[in-house]
This record gives structure tokens, C-alpha cells and sequence, in this order.
């Protein structure tokens, strides 16, 4: 059954919506209170109601992106630890970032660069979720303290790296991407173009 | 302002513990509970309502068998403090214009990194999870007072003055090294040691832990450089590039109809 160019196909639910809304909202906030602790920056302290108020939001705020984040393996982590050859040619190919004039391989749902991404979140996430959680419940123990410390401020440097230029990705250099994360749904030629092989597999029947 | 200190001399002192209790008089501190350890070093640690504390080492020498060493233990107000450096709340501890390292407790957010920041194991907690420690009297001292433990002390064992001018005395009363002269820019508790620093249960070179210095000095400045790093290159890559525009191929198809 072919689809219609003109129809719309659901690419997220809308529970994967919320989630990845409450993942970023968090995170957002995690990292702009990070940088208030980081450098002790007191206008993001008064933001944050104080110093010791911005130190428990901190902390329940991680507790919030844990969950969040354990969530989101359940939509995403599949998907994203499955690799082809079509992933080692788009890695090649710099998901044609670099130039628009290079062929990119047909993608599944997700492209190499999005799988990458993920587990690079979930790989930094973990990082500083159990850093993140010694630093809090285990403050007795010094050098488990200094150690939890320094790699939790290693995960920071490389989310708040990370995390701008997925934004930029997501909502400026590929324009029709961030209305999935508002309706979930994407226009079928938009798809064809940029999933090819899960339109494929929609149309033969094997996926919904 | 001059920096002030206290000049500790171990040979002075006679284990009285009234710098013990002169502290707690005018800091407001209870007691602790405690319990006979074997020792008259009592309490056995500092802690939130023990700022200051005699440390009794038994080490005999070769001269005498029986040798009792009584050092003051404390904060030692550094001037480059570890704790400072990894404290991440502004103005939960900072530093008097007489050199104290002094605590704000309303600041303070009871993360207990200034534990991990510390050389010298100086920091505890009290009843309210909040930073309690020696300030050198820092309420004092700006009122012209000096400080309690110095002001009881019945044999001089701890002095208290212009920082200098405590060096000076000590190296005119035979000390060539004062323990803290130089160490992290200079200690604001100065130790008069006769023998080995280590045998009063001190480091000979205190250094704070090379992961916070690793940390705080060189790779934090990377999470702002990346950061705008990572900025520019998205707006270099948005006009140098451009987006990935994806074309509808019906489009043309639509404005015919």
C-alpha cells in the first residue's frame, strides 16, 4: 500500500512528546543551575530563589531527568542500537552537514547522527545522574566526593557542549523536524525523503 | 590591613583545654557528649560545636620516654583555601579584610564539598547541616578584640598579631621554619614545631587535592569556551551551509490546481 505524498505519518507519540519535553526542560534547567554552582554566578541563584533553595531544585530536578531519561530508552534505544552499512556511509558522508552536493544513504526512522546523539545523552545522562546522586547522598566520604565531583563537571562540559548543537539541528538546520516534537507527525513526502527506508517498511507492512 | 594570625607553639603548651572552652563560651557552642577513649584528648574530633581542639600525641623521643606533644588543632585559615575554591554558594565563606577564612551560615547550602576541598580536614557540620568552623573570631577581630582561644590561652602558646610580626618572633626565638609560612600563600595559623611536623599529626607539604586545582583551574573555563564555541560554529556552519531544506515535491503541483 503506497501512502500519500499528502497525508501526515505519526513519527512520535504523544507520551514520547511529553517526555522529551520534560527530558529538555530538566536538563535545561540542571544545566543553567550547574553554571550558577559552577562559577557561583548570583543572579542565577536569586533566579533559583537563593542559593539553598537552588541546591534542593537542583537536586529533585535530577530526580525528574533520571526518570525522564529511564524513560526514554523505552521509545528510542532500541532504534538507536541498530546499526547498517547505510550508517557507516552516512558517517562518511557527515550526514551531508558539511555540504549539500554529497549523496546521503537511505535512513530508518532515525538518522546515524540522531542515534549517535542519543546514546551519547544517555551515555553523558548516566554519567552525571550517578555522579550527580553520590554528590548528594554521600557527602561523608571525601575522596568518593572529589572523584564524583570532578567526573560529574566532565558530563556537564560535554552536555552543555552537546546539547546546543542538538538544538541547532533539531530546530534550525533541519527545517519540518522540530514539529515532531510538537504534534508528532510529519508530511509523507518529508519523510520519504529523510526516512526512506522506514517509509518502506510502513508501505510493505512490517512496521505501523 | 595587615594580615593577622595566630603563632601555635606546641612547646608552650600545657593541654589545658581552656581555648576549648573559652571558644564554645563566646561561640555559643552546647557540649558534646562524649565518652573516655583512653586519652585526655577529648573530644576525640572537631566537630560542629568543637571548633578548636588540643590534639595530645604520645611520642616518646630518645631523651625522654615519656613526651606528651599539645598542638591546637583548627582551621588555618589559608590564604589560597581549598575551600573556597569548591564551594560553589557566593559569600558562604569568604574572607575578612584581616585574612580570616570566615563562614556565612544563611549561605551556606550544606553540600559538604568545602570536606573534599579542605588539606587539612578542617570542616564539620553542625546540628543544622550548615558549615561550622573556626573564623578566628572574625566577629572579633573587627571590633578590635582578638581572639578567644588567644585571649585565655595562660601560657602564650597560641599568640595572635600582625602576621609578620609573629614570623619574626618566632625566627628570633630559634623556629628557622614556621610551619605555614609559605604553604597555600601562606597559613593563617602559624605552627612553631620543634620536630617534624608529622609527629604533631601534620602534613609536611599540605597541598589541596590536585583534582580540585585539575578541575576548578583548568577545565572549567572549557564549559564557557565550548559553550560559545559551539555557538558560533552552529551560526558559521547556519550561513556558511545552511539548513537541510527539504522540498515538497507536490508543491508545484498544488499552484498549477
Amino acid at each position: 500500500m503506497r501512502l500519500n505524498d499528502r497525508d501526515m505519518i505519526r513519527k512520535e507519540t504523544t507520551f514520547g512528546i511529553v517526555n522529551h519535553w520534560t527530558l529538555a526542560i530538566s536538563c535545561i534547567l540542571l544545566t543553567l543551575s550547574g553554571y550558577g554552582f559552577l562559577f557561583q554566578i548570583q543572579i542565577i541563584g536569586t533566579m533559583f530563589c537563593g542559593f539553598p533553595a537552588m541546591k534542593v531544585i537542583h537536586n529533585w530536578l535530577g530526580v525528574v531527568f533520571t526518570a525522564s531519561l529511564v524513560l526514554s530508552m523505552v521509545f528510542w534505544l532500541k532504534e538507536c542500537i541498530t546499526f547498517d552499512k547505510d550508517d557507516i556511509a552516512w558517517v562518511k558522508a557527515a550526514g551531508g552537514y558539511l555540504s549539500h552536493k554529497v549523496a546521503i544513504p537511505p535512513m530508518h526512522k532515525l538518522n546515524t547522527g540522531q542515534k549517535l546523539a542519543y546514546l551519547g545523552v544517555l551515555g553523558m545522562g548516566f554519567g552525571i545522574i550517578a555522579t550527580g546522586f553520590v554528590i548528594w547522598l554521600f557527602p561523608a566520604n571525601q575522596t568518593l566526593m572529589i572523584w564524583s565531583h570532578f567526573l560529574h563537571n566532565l558530563c556537564f562540559i560535554g552536555m552543555a557542549l552537546f546539547i546546543p548543537v542538538h538544538v541547532y539541528l533539531g530546530a534550525i538546520a533541519n527545517p519540518g523536524t522540530m514539529r515532531i516534537m510538537i504534534y508528532g507527525t510529519v508530511p509523507v513526502w518529508w519523510a520519504r525523503k529523510k526516512s526512506p527506508k522506514w517509509i518502506q517498511e510502513v508501505e510493505e507492512g512490517r512496521h505501523h | 590591613m595587615e594580615r593577622k594570625g595566630l603563632l601555635i607553639s606546641p612547646e608552650l603548651c600545657i593541654g589545658c583545654k581552656a581555648c576549648q572552652i573559652a571558644c564554645k563560651s563566646w561561640n555559643l557552642l552546647p557540649a558534646t557528649k562524649t565518652r573516655n577513649n583512653g586519652s585526655y584528648e577529648n573530644p576525640p574530633d572537631l566537630n560542629g560545636d568543637n571548633f578548636n581542639k588540643i590534639r595530645y600525641s604520645e611520642i616518646p623521643s630518645e631523651t625522654n620516654p615519656v613526651r606528651w606533644l599539645f598542638v591546637s588543632q583548627r582551621c588555618m585559615h589559608c590564604d589560597d583555601a581549598g575551600c573556597m575554591r569548591i564551594c560553589p554558594a557566593p559569600g558562604a565563606l569568604y574572607k575578612t579584610a584581616d585574612g580570616a577564612v570566615a563562614v556565612n551560615k544563611n549561605k551556606c547550602i550544606g553540600c559538604k564539598l568545602c570536606l573534599a576541598g579542605c588539606p587539612f580536614n578542617v570542616p564539620r557540620y553542625g546540628m543544622d547541616d550548615k558549615l561550622s568552623k573556626c573564623t578566628l573570631c572574625a566577629d572579633r577581630m573587627e571590633n578590635g578584640l582578638i581572639p578567644m582561644c588567644s585571649k585565655t590561652c595562660p601560657t602564650g602558646a597560641i599568640k595572635y598579631g600582625d602576621r609578620n610580626d609573629l614570623i619574626g618572633k618566632a625566627t628570633k626565638a630559634g623556629y628557622t621554619k614556621v610551619y605555614g609560612q609559605n604553604d597555600l600563600g601562606g597559613l593563617g595559623a602559624l605552627f612553631a614545631f620543634k620536630d617534624a611536623p608529622k609527629i604533631y599529626g601534620y602534613a609536611d607539604k599540605p597541598e589541596i587535592n590536585e583534582m580540585v586545582i585539575l578541575w576548578h583551574k583548568y577545565l572549567k573555563p572549557l564549559s564557557w569556551i565550548g559553550l560559545g564555541g559551539v555557538a558560533a560554529a552552529s551560526v558559521i556552519h547556519y550561513f556558511a551551509v545552511g539548513p537541510h531544506k527539504a522540498e515538497d515535491p507536490n508543491k508545484d503541483k498544488e499552484v498549477k490546481k
